[in-house]
């Protein structure tokens, strides 16, 4: 079916007919601005198609004009039977027509069957498919009728294309058996596939895990009471071993047994501890009685040789007594004769000294003489040089005098200097002449007086010439410093001028020159001064007047007599004390000797005494009686202790009986209330039947895990038939709506390469978009995104009702709203592509747009009313 | 006069088969351990009418070490209240000397006088001319042969030689602790009564295992017995008379399918008319059904169960037939027979591991009984 041409009556805003006239094929567009009335139109095309001539709902009253009347609908449509005008009027006289070429086909009821038919006898038909309304740019919307409608639609197409969805997804079956399966999983499980609390399978699991608990718990119990058992048997045959009479009176033999013969043992040693006793005291006897001989013996040994000692000793001291008298004497003797010695030597010396001293007076005369002449002779030359020294300080010495000429010349030199400068004035006086006096004086005859400054020259008799030098030119300045130099430096020597200095000068050196001359003659005289001389003049002797002063030679003579007869008395009396000193320690040592000999002699007496009267025989006697006794007593012991039993074998034996009857009491005592402990637990264990509740929780959990095995393989079985089914039917619905994916592809990748479209099963929608492998839900995409994808599906749509033979136009009421101009232009190129066999209506109020579509444009002509 | 007396074995009183699935309402539980109370009253009345005037029980009376006292209490008075009867009680593995001996304590000194713990391994006089010679077991797991002692026992000349023993005589631990098969010649006995083994079992004409009186497995297949020995002469062969005491029917049968096989039908046909109260059944399925008939022989399972003190249907060793048809049955295309041909796929893999493909298997009965149960 294509639609040719429209016209409307009594609609809206066009109360008078508007019509649109050549519809061709292809793309066709109309393009007017909003309120031209293209709303109209749609719902007009809409009414013409779907509203009974008969209905007065509200769609048909909104065509109604302001001012009331018929709405009126023309369509004329080609299909392969030809071309057919169809014509509908609502409200007054309404009717519905159907002609062909002029006739009536069919009218009324049969007319909207004849329409009903035309669109496919379907409830939908293309409408809520193609045909888009302005402003519904998504595909779903519209009032609840009109979106079942269009599904229903999109269901008779997508069967019309391929097989029903039923058939392909299992339809209300599959759902069925999913739900079933989801309900009987969901007993046992929750979504994410654990165990429901509450449920079977957590029941049972529980359940296992509980009795697993349980047998664990009577295990344990069951093993102590049969560890508790078979203690007991072990204690109780302990204790009928310990406690059997036979054993007891054993241990008890055993123990008397070992305590007697552990008291013979004790007793035994006792024994031989007194014969150890006995035997050691005899041998302190035998011992005391032989060291009594021995000391006996000693000490009269002893006495002998004390005795004899002192007797030596005493004639020894007798001699050293009389040798010390003697020597005595000696000394005194020789003391004496040297004191007459002394005397001797004492009287042969002043004699030799008086002798030496009247030669020495004879010997200093003649020097005495000469030493005072040297010392007179020195003192005067020391006079001369100290004059001379006095004088030679004064004058100025030879380098002053040179300074002092050399300041002269210098002088002169700039005195001349000057001169040779100034004004000079040179007298030249006739012969006879007055005189011309300068202010020295008359100036001499020809020769040239500088004057320096003015000078009043007076000519006598003529009067004064005053002659006035040049300024400037002279240095009297320098002349000055020079002049003060000198001066100075005469001042200095104490000089008035040059030729004084220089007399000074003269008498300066004289004066030095004598100063040497009179020290080298000192010098000589006295080479270290005056004093020594004096001291050696002193130190001759004055001649006294000891005339009879012997002679020299004899008195030293005599003297040297005297002096070795002293030397020889003065040895013999060393000799002698030396002799003494001897003699003395002689008689020292041996009253010493002596002292010591009594003493020991005494000492032994002493210890003779202490042994009293005993003879020697007697304590030979003794000696040999007890050494005997000491013999006796130690083979006594002897013999006692080779017989000896060992005692700590005994204690150890004892000790051992002892502990094995105490041992045999404790453990008894032990036994007794552990049996008393073990029949308790035991009565109480075997009383709580634990082997027999044991034995019935391990059957219990063999069952309850047989249970939980039956429950995993169901829950398995379950999981395994949901994912079976899901897994089916998602595959069955991808087949399905491969048709509309196949007419969709080449349209998406004119926007998007790639691009796909996931569906939903139950309203045959996309329902997201995949884009670069990501998955965006239709509704959150942008308006224009949306739009686009609404747009496409219903050219798909379009295209696949044109392969089923029902070609049916499309109709689109500024459907690209928030397209931009971008994807516009791609988007005019998709209506293209599809409208090369079919027909595409577009409304629009966007010319400058749409002026790219290209396409038929289409203008809405209103006219004057035609019959 | 020949000597006659009762053997027995193995009553494992108080055992509380808490294995047994027992449904919310149900007492199977309390009927099979009434059960084994109740065969003391039948011992003593079997020997009563056999005009035997000796129980002997080889082992295992009691079920544990520590029975409760009320199960032991009792049983003591049941056997006391047959007066004319001695009852000759033995310590098994379950009741052996050490891990019970509080037990045998109280027997030794509550037990009414007409009951006697053999606790000893030493020669009884049970009648002038007949002597006992017991084997207790002293201990759970021996590692010995517990029939070794009957060799050293001595008897009077001239009295007849009972053995009593328990143990297996086949060594399935290889700890040593079997009894000798020979062990009837080698200590010169008359006849060697054996505890242990819950199923009846002449080893040789002179030693027999008597088995449980009330079963407790399904393998023997036929109600418990007692032996009713008589004895006529030192030397001569035994005379051994089996007596039916058991309440209780253990059974297991097996089931063989073929697919298109009305699998209710060939279950119905197994299935015991009579009786069913006191039959514990185990079906072992095998062979091949298709998904409706395993449908069907689930619902029939569920059927007939609450007939039977306890049924088991083990469908282990069935495999499934897939047909085609049984597939259209889920769906002839779609989704559903998408995953229902995955599930087949699965489960007949060779790749997967058997409890995986056990997984699929049952995955797709399911989606089989659901589609049915949506169509129903």
């Amino acid at each position: 079916m294509k639609i040719r041409a429209i016209t409307l009556n009594n609609v809206r805003r066009f109360t008078d007919p508007a019509q649109l006239t050549d519809i061709g094929d292809g793309i066709n567009v109309l393009c007017e601005p909003n309120e031209h009335g293209k709303s109209t139109l749609f719902d007009a095309i809409q009414a013409l198609f779907f509203k009974p001539y008969g209905s007065r709902d509200k769609d048909v009253s909104a065509l109604r004009p302001h001012a009331g009347g018929a709405p009126e609908v023309t369509v004329e449509v080609e299909t392969d039977d030809g071309r057919f005008t169809l014509f509908k009027r609502w409200f007054q006289k309404p009717l519905a027509t159907v002609h062909r070429g002029g006739t009536l086909v069919a009218q009324a009821d049969e007319a909207e069957a004849w329409i009903a038919q035309l669109l496919g006898g379907d409830a939908g038909g293309p409408s809520g498919l193609i045909w888009v309304r302005q402003g519904m740019t998504s595909l779903a919307g519209g009032s609840s009728k009109e979106e079942k409608q269009a599904l229903e639609a999109r269901r008779d197409l997508m069967t019309s294309v391929g097989a029903e969805v039923e058939a392909m997804t299992g339809g209300r079956r599959m759902d069925k058996a999913l739900a079933r399966c989801r309900e009987e999983l969901g007993q046992y499980a929750t979504s994410t596939k654990r165990p429901r609390t509450g449920g079977p399978w957590k029941d049972a699991q529980e359940q296992v895990a509980s009795l697993a608990e349980r047998r664990d718990t009577l295990t344990a119990t069951v093993q102590e009471l049969q560890e508790a058992l078979a203690e007991r048997a072990r204690s109780r045959r302990a204790l009928r071993e310990l406690e059997a009479p036979d054993a007891a009176e054993e241990r008890r033999t055993k123990l008397e047994t070992a305590r007697a013969a552990h008291a013979a043992a004790l007793r035994h040693a006792e024994e031989v501890e007194t014969l150890a006793r006995a035997a050691e005291l005899a041998r302190l006897n035998a011992d005391s009685a032989a060291a009594q001989l021995e000391s006996l013996r000693t000490t009269l040994a002893e006495i002998a040789t004390a005795q004899r000692e002192v007797r030596q000793a005493e004639a020894t001291a007798e001699t050293a007594t009389k040798t010390l008298a003697e020597q005595r004497a000696a000394v005194e003797e020789a003391e004496a004769a040297l004191k007459k010695a002394e005397a001797n030597l004492e009287a042969a010396q002043a004699t030799q000294r008086l002798a030496q001293r009247a030669r020495a007076a004879r010997d200093g005369a003649e020097r005495r003489t000469a030493l005072e002449a040297r010392i007179a002779q020195a003192e005067a030359t020391r006079a001369q040089m100290e004059s001379a020294e006095a004088a030679a300080k004064h004058g100025p010495d030879a380098a002053a005098l040179q300074r002092i000429e050399t300041l002269a010349a210098e002088l002169s030199a700039t005195r001349a200097a000057r001169d040779a400068t100034a004004t000079q004035v040179v007298a030249r006086y006739t012969p006879g002449g007055a005189a011309i006096l300068g202010p020295d004086g008359p100036l001499p005859d020809g020769q040239a007086l500088p004057l320096r400054h003015a000078t009043e020259l007076k000519i006598e008799g003529l009067g004064t010439l005053e002659v006035r030098p040049g300024a400037g030119g002279q240095d009297d300045h320098a002349l000055e410093t020079a002049t003060e130099k000198l001066r100075t430096a005469l001042a200095q020597v104490g000089a008035d001028d040059l030729d004084a200095a220089r007399t000074a000068a003269a008498t300066r050196a004289d004066a030095q020159r004598r100063f040497g001359e009179a020290k080298a003659v000192l010098a000589s005289l006295a080479p270290e001064g005056i004093a020594p001389l004096r001291a050696a003049l002193a130190e001759i002797p004055d001649m006294d007047a000891e005339e009879d002063a012997p002679d020299l030679e004899e008195a030293e003579k005599a003297l040297l007599a005297a002096q070795t007869a002293y030397s020889e008395r003065r040895s013999a009396r060393e000799a002698a004390a030396e002799q003494l000193a001897e003699a003395r320690t002689e008689a020292a040592r041996a009253d010493a000797l002596l002292t010591s000999l009594r003493d020991r002699l005494r000492r032994a007496e002493a210890q003779q005494a202490k042994l009293g009267d005993l003879s020697e025989d007697a304590l030979t006697a003794q000696v040999t009686q007890t050494a005997a006794a000491f013999a006796q007593a130690r083979a006594a012991h002897a013999e006692k202790a080779e017989g000896a039993p060992d005692l700590a074998s005994l204690k150890a034996a004892l000790d051992r009986a002892t502990s094995v009857e105490t041992q045999a009491q404790d453990e008894i005592a032990r036994l007794r209330p552990l049996l008393a402990r073990l029949n308790e637990r035991i009565s109480r264990a075997s009383g709580d039947a634990v082997e027999e509740r044991l034995a019935e929780t391990t059957q219990e959990l063999q069952a309850a895990e047989a249970t939980l095995a039956r429950i995993d393989h169901e829950v398995a079985v379950l999981t395994r038939l949901e994912d079976a089914l899901q897994t089916a039917r998602n595959e069955a619905r991808d087949r399905y709506f491969a048709p509309i994916v196949a007419e969709l592809k080449p349209l998406l990748q004119l926007l998007w390469p790639d691009a796909e479209l996931t569906w939903g099963e139950e309203s045959l929608l996309p329902h997201a978009l995949i884009r670069n492998g990501r998955e965006e839900p239709i509704d959150i995409l942008s308006g224009g995104t949306q739009e686009q994808v609404a747009l496409m599906v219903r050219l798909a749509f379009a295209k696949m009702l044109a392969r089923a033979g029902r070609i049916a136009p499309v109709i689109l009421d500024d459907a690209l709203v928030f397209t931009d101009d971008d994807r516009i232009e791609r988007m005019f190129d998709a209506l293209h592509r599809q409208a090369s066999d079919m027909q595409i209506i577009v409304l629009t109020c966007r010319q400058r747009a749409f002026r790219a579509l290209g396409g038929k444009a289409l203008c809405l002509e209103t006219s004057a009313p035609t019959s | 006069m020949s000597f006659r007396f009762i053997h027995a074995s193995d009553l494992h009183i108080g055992r509380k088969f808490a294995n047994i699935p027992q449904p919310p309402d149900g007492n199977i539980r309390g009927r099979l351990m009434e059960a084994r109370h109740a065969v003391i009253g039948k011992l003593g009345q079997a020997a009563v009418d056999a005009g035997a005037a000796h129980v002997l029980l080889a082992g295992d009376t009691f079920d544990t070490a520590t029975p409760s006292p009320s199960v032991l209490r009792q049983a003591l008075m049941a056997m006391g209240e047959t007066p004319l009867v001695t009852w000759w009680i033995l310590p098994g593995n379950h009741d052996n000397l050490r891990d019970a001996e509080p037990l045998w304590e109280t027997i030794r000194q509550d037990a009414p006088d007409n009951v006697r713990a053999l606790t000893e391994a030493a020669p009884v006089e049970l009648a002038p001319g007949a002597t006992l010679l017991p084997c207790p077991v002293a201990f759970r797991a021996g590692a010995s042969d517990p029939s070794e002692p009957l060799d050293r026992m001595e008897s009077p000349e001239g009295s007849l030689r009972i053995g009593l023993a328990h143990g297996g005589v086949t060594d399935f631990t290889e700890s040593g602790d079997a009894i000798a098969p020979d062990r009837d010649r080698s200590a010169r006995l008359d006849y060697l009564a054996l505890g242990d083994w819950h199923g009846r079992m002449a080893v040789s004409e002179r030693v027999h295992y008597c088995g449980t009186p009330e079963q407790d497995r399904f393998k023997h297949g036929r109600r418990g017995v007692c032996l009713l020995v008589s004895l006529d002469s030192p030397g001569a062969p035994p005379h051994v008379e089996e007596i039916e005491i058991g309440s209780f029917l253990w059974s297991e049968t097996e089931l063989t399918l073929h697919p298109r096989q009305d699998a209710a039908a060939a279950l119905a046909a197994i299935l015991p008319e009579q009786g069913r109260r006191d039959h514990l059944l185990r079906v072992t399925v095998g062979g091949w059904a298709s998904l409706p008939d395993r449908a069907d022989l689930t619902r029939a399972t569920e059927a007939c169960s609450p007939d039977f003190a306890h049924f088991a249907l083990v469908t282990d060793a069935l495999g499934t037939q897939y047909d085609s048809a049984d597939l259209d049955e889920i769906d002839r295309g779609g989704a559903l027979r998408l995953a229902a041909e995955t599930l087949v796929e699965e489960a007949e893999s060779e790749t997967l591991s058997q409890s995986e493909r056990d997984v699929s298997a049952d995955a797709l009965a399911r989606l089989h009984a659901y589609v049915r149960e949506a169509e129903a």
